[in-house]
């Protein structure tokens, strides 16, 4: 499944002053999934002001995959199995972005560049923003436009070349509540056409008799969705710490509905430390054609065994630990744990076929203002 | 479509106290940004929505990956 990455760094305000510090980072990502995938992302980053009116905002990034794979569905054994690829595979992806910002007092106008390429597949992307401060900078309204257009191939078959070009539309509203807290409410709608299926999933059905059926992974050649997500941050001074609270509800055409919830508290231990537990729950329905194995033949013409269309449901804990030295440089380590079940749906009855995913994550990142 | 947008221009124009200022201290902090460093943000997105249905919300124009 190809999911779109969103680039953290073309979000609309990230916080209440516009950042208006040089800053280049450096951060990398360790992922590990139990008896599957391993992930390793090195990032650097960074932005920047010039002349008090313009804002340049850059990132670089590696992703460096190996492992195994969930590469066939099959219930050969009379119930549905996930069967790893037999090999271990090696993939590497190369992304880099850069934002563009232009200030006219309290309006602004962005444009951003995203490029990835994999050996499978290739995404060009734009992003055109805009922002208006109001109320004495206490309301701020964005809007965007995206457009992406990617190519599709595969490792396994050099014939491959199809595309898939998307277009995202952003409205959002940043609101300053209180000397203590603030609110950021954005819808996202995105309209993809092209080429949606996983050329490395296959549907292996065997039937009480007849002869058994292998199914490629097939899926709608559009997706439509829309995102919504709402963040608040409060501060408490007397404890010395502030709550975050995030929740993003997400629906598509393809019969996904989700939610996500993420809960942390930050405290601060002087100037200098802070630590931020978390947790995070995320729960989704199934894809209206998301099946681990086909009904008898004729086979749908469109079908999809791959478990992260189905439902499912995932607890992430995670602490976060950050230390600022007194020139300014700032050293941050995330620590998170994956754990991803058909229990853990909210409201129970999960895919029967979705084998529980575990994983360990760690995030290690330095940044310096200059 | 509509709807929502009046709903929160409404909401957020009236009912709330215009906040000046020097009294923005607070929402200054660190730990009020929307986002973690811009690194972090991104190893966190592609640590879950490589195996989630749902993606995006915040930002447009990110691209897509194979997630394969």
């Amino acid at each position: 499944m190809t999911a779109a990455l969103a680039l953290p760094i073309a979000a609309i305000p990230a916080r209440v002053l516009a950042a208006e510090a040089n800053e280049v980072g450096f951060t990398v990502l360790g992922y590990k999934e139990k008896g599957l995938m391993k992930v390793t992302e090195p990032v650097l980053w960074a932005r920047g002001t010039i002349h008090e009116v313009w804002e340049v905002e850059a990132s670089a990034a590696v992703d460096i995959i190996s492992g195994a794979s969930p590469q066939v569905v099959t219930n050969v054994s009379g119930r549905p199995v996930n069967a790893v690829s037999a090999a271990s595979i090696t993939d590497r992806r190369d992304t880099a972005d850069a934002k563009v910002t232009r200030r006219f007092g309290d309006f602004a106008v962005s444009a951003s560049r995203t490029v990835s390429d994999e050996n499978d597949y290739n995404s060009r992307a734009f992003g055109l923003g805009a922002e208006w401060s109001l109320n004495q900078r206490n309301t701020t309204l964005a809007a965007g436009y995206g457009k992406s257009n990617d190519r599709v191939g595969s490792r396994d078959d050099p014939t491959l070349h199809e595309r898939r070009d998307t277009k995202e539309y952003l409205l959002g509203v940043t609101q300053v509540l209180s000397p203590l807290d603030i609110v950021q409410s954005t819808i996202t709608r995105a309209q993809g056409r092209g080429w949606y299926n996983d050329p490395y999933k296959l549907t292996f059905t065997f039937f009480e008799s007849g002869i058994p059926l292998l199914l490629s992974d097939t899926r709608p050649d559009h997706r439509d969705t829309l995102a919504w997500l709402t963040r608040y941050r409060r501060h408490f001074p007397a404890a010395h710490g502030s709550l975050q609270v995030d929740y993003r509800y997400y629906r598509d055409d393809w019969g996904i509905r989700a939610h996500t919830l993420e809960a942390a508290w930050e405290q601060s231990f002087g100037e200098r430390w802070s630590v931020r537990p978390a947790l995070r729950y995320y729960t989704q329905s199934a894809a209206d054609f998301y099946s681990p194995v086909s009904p008898a033949s004729p086979p749908p013409a469109i079908l999809s065994s791959d478990q992260r269309l189905g439902a499912w449901g995932g607890l992430s804990p995670s602490i976060r630990a950050a230390y600022r030295f007194e020139r300014g440089l700032r050293i941050e380590g995330t620590l998170g744990y994956v754990h991803n079940a058909r229990d853990l749906r909210f409201g129970g009855s999960g895919s029967e076929a979705f084998e529980t995913l575990r994983a360990v994550y760690g995030i290690v990142g330095v940044s310096y203002p200059f | 479509m509509k709807r929502w947008l009046a709903a929160v221009l409404a909401a957020s124009l009236c009912g709330c106290t215009a906040v000046a200022p020097y009294q923005r201290g607070y929402l200054a902090r660190d730990d009020m940004a929307f986002d973690p460093s811009p690194g972090t943000a991104r190893a966190l997105e592609k640590t879950y929505s490589a195996k989630e249905a749902a993606s995006g919300g915040a930002s447009v124009g990110g691209g897509g990956c194979g997630c394969n």
